[in-house]
């Protein structure tokens, strides 16, 4: 049976894991994983999500079958992943709107798409694809980019509204993308926030990034949230209600004490957004 | 359009040396090179961390070369950040067998299955009692190693190792690191035996015994029996199915 998911959430990662299971914090509230981390692997990945389904509810979030390739998907990781899916008895799957690999070799990063109507078309026709293969609803997530887009495209947000309206599809809105985005190419990330139809959010993610000597900001999960992240945050929650929200820390992970305090800031936010009261 | 943008991206990001055309049609070169420098950063991690020992045997340089070409000449065709290190390997090991010391290939072998017996697949779930007359059942996560240096022995020497042909059995613990165990070479084939055919456990040492010319007298059983107890004991060894009627 599927369990509810709401409130704040923590990614559950190798790095700390093991604090997170032996003192299972009831300030976070569900848990994200990506299949692909899981899907036919015994050891202590199996021992983590075995020990973490005891505790949480968890969600999946989906690293490689990105949703920009013009190539066709491998139908039999499609049927692997929609069985490992529904074992676990999630609410929803997301995958990215990006570029994950070409010509069968896979890049292990997300690579931006033009932001052009031929995109648009494509990326929720494989959405569509996917959701149908894997039978689990399925969330698309705004990605990250750093390289500039054409001048004959969309704007970000709007080629997102396209494909969510084209596919009927929900949608992972994160945020520290959009502030990324935003600060990397000189747009307001709340008129960004405005564009989006709020009844598709089904889940937030917020996570730090690096700014670099030059300026550019890097999605790398690495650093602590930045307070004009926890803003823009506050302000979408305004919109949406309350969605279940994902601290993301792939990277630098520092100790679980230290990401449990960003934990009670974003459950501070989250009441104080939404009016719940007594979540966490 | 989108596929030629995509196959730009591609040789920006894996070729020896992006193409000016690549970063002009793409549209940014100062930032497509922040991506090439993204994409390899994470795969040279990942590489890095399963043959460290490899890495500091041949040092940077050379490691970095192998890894360039690789990138260059294939890249990762697998979806599952935790196999790449096992696709450079396989482009990789045979390079090293030509270029470096003779053991270096031994150590990034021995490493590359350490690396994919502790990141390995699940053990079946449902595993009956092991009995002589049964198909024997191994842990999914177990590999037999022939070695012509003793790789598994650190700190990796000064001089680098002598020669000593080595059998290993390397298998998950229940901690879930990859240990390895010194074997003979009858106990090899039987653990080869086992997960390679289809014989239950008395066929199988009937065939290795006799293939070692070895008498299955009190003193093979009495070993015998002390082997498959410490494979049980171990998880090497779950049980064993019924053959087919």
């Amino acid at each position: 049976m599927t369990r509810d998911v709401a409130g704040i959430g923590l990614g559950l990662r190798y790095d700390l894991a093991t604090e997170l299971l032996e003192r299972q914090p009831k300030s976070v509230a569900w848990l994200e994983i990506h299949p692909e981390n899981y899907i036919d692997r015994g050891g202590r990945y199996q021992e983590m999500l075995e020990l973490a389904r005891e505790d949480w509810p968890v969600v999946t979030h989906g690293l490689s079958t990105c949703l920009g390739s013009a190539e066709p998907f491998d139908a039999s990781y499609l049927k692997g992943l929609g069985t490992f899916l529904r074992d676990l008895e999630i609410p929803w799957h997301s995958e990215h709107l990006c570029l994950g690999g070409v010509d069968d070799r896979f890049f292990h990063d997300l690579l931006p798409l033009p932001f052009t109507e031929e995109s648009a078309q494509m990326s929720s026709q494989r959405l569509i694809e996917v959701r149908d293969a894997i039978g689990v609803p399925l969330a698309l997530e705004n990605a990250s980019y750093y390289a500039p887009q054409g001048p004959d495209g969309l704007a970000e947000a709007d080629f997102v509204v396209e494909v969510l309206q084209k596919a009927d599809a929900k949608l992972l809105l994160d945020v520290n993308n959009i502030y990324v985005n935003g600060r990397n190419f000189d747009f307001d990330p709340k008129a960004y926030i405005d564009k989006i139809p709020m009844e598709r959010v089904v889940q937030i993610h917020v996570a730090g990034h690096f700014v670099r000597d030059d300026g550019l900001r890097i999605d790398t999960h690495g650093e602590p949230v930045p307070d004009d992240v926890y803003e823009l945050l506050d302000y979408t929650l305004r919109k949406t209600g309350p969605v279940p929200v994902l601290l993301e820390r792939d990277n630098n992970v520092p100790p679980l004490d230290d990401l449990l305090s960003e934990v009670d800031e974003l459950w501070k936010i989250y009441r104080n957004a939404t009016g719940i009261v007594d979540a966490g | 359009m989108l596929a030629d943008r995509a196959k730009a991206m591609q040789r920006v990001c894996f070729g020896a040396e992006p193409s000016e055309a690549d970063l002009e049609l793409l549209g940014s070169r100062e930032r497509w090179l922040v991506y090439r420098d993204l994409v390899r950063n994470r795969l040279n991690t990942v590489i890095g961390v399963a043959l460290a020992r490899t890495k500091s045997a041949i040092g940077e340089d050379a490691f970095g070369r192998a890894v360039d070409e690789w990138f260059d000449t294939g890249s990762p065709k697998t979806r599952y950040l935790r196999y790449v290190p096992s696709e450079l390997s396989e482009f990789a090991i045979p390079i090293w067998q030509l270029t470096e010391t003779p053991w270096v290939a031994d150590l990034a072998g021995y490493e590359i299955s350490a690396w994919e017996v502790r990141h390995g697949p699940r053990n079946p779930e449902s595993v009956g009692e092991f009995a002589f007359d049964k198909k024997p059942v191994l842990a999914a996560a177990v590999k037999v190693l022939r070695l012509a240096y003793p790789v598994h022995e650190r700190p990796t020497p000064k001089k680098g190792y002598e020669p000593k042909p080595t059998i290993l059995c390397l298998y998950r613990d229940g901690n879930h690191k990859a240990v390895p165990q010194i074997l003979n070479p009858l106990a090899a084939d039987l653990l080869e035996a086992w997960r390679t055919t289809d014989q239950t456990v008395a066929e199988s040492v009937q065939t290795v015994a006799a293939a070692h010319n070895t008498d299955i007298g009190p003193t093979f059983i009495e070993k015998l029996s002390t082997l498959i107890t410490h494979f049980i004991q171990e998880g090497i060894l779950l049980g064993g199915h019924s053959p087919p009627s």
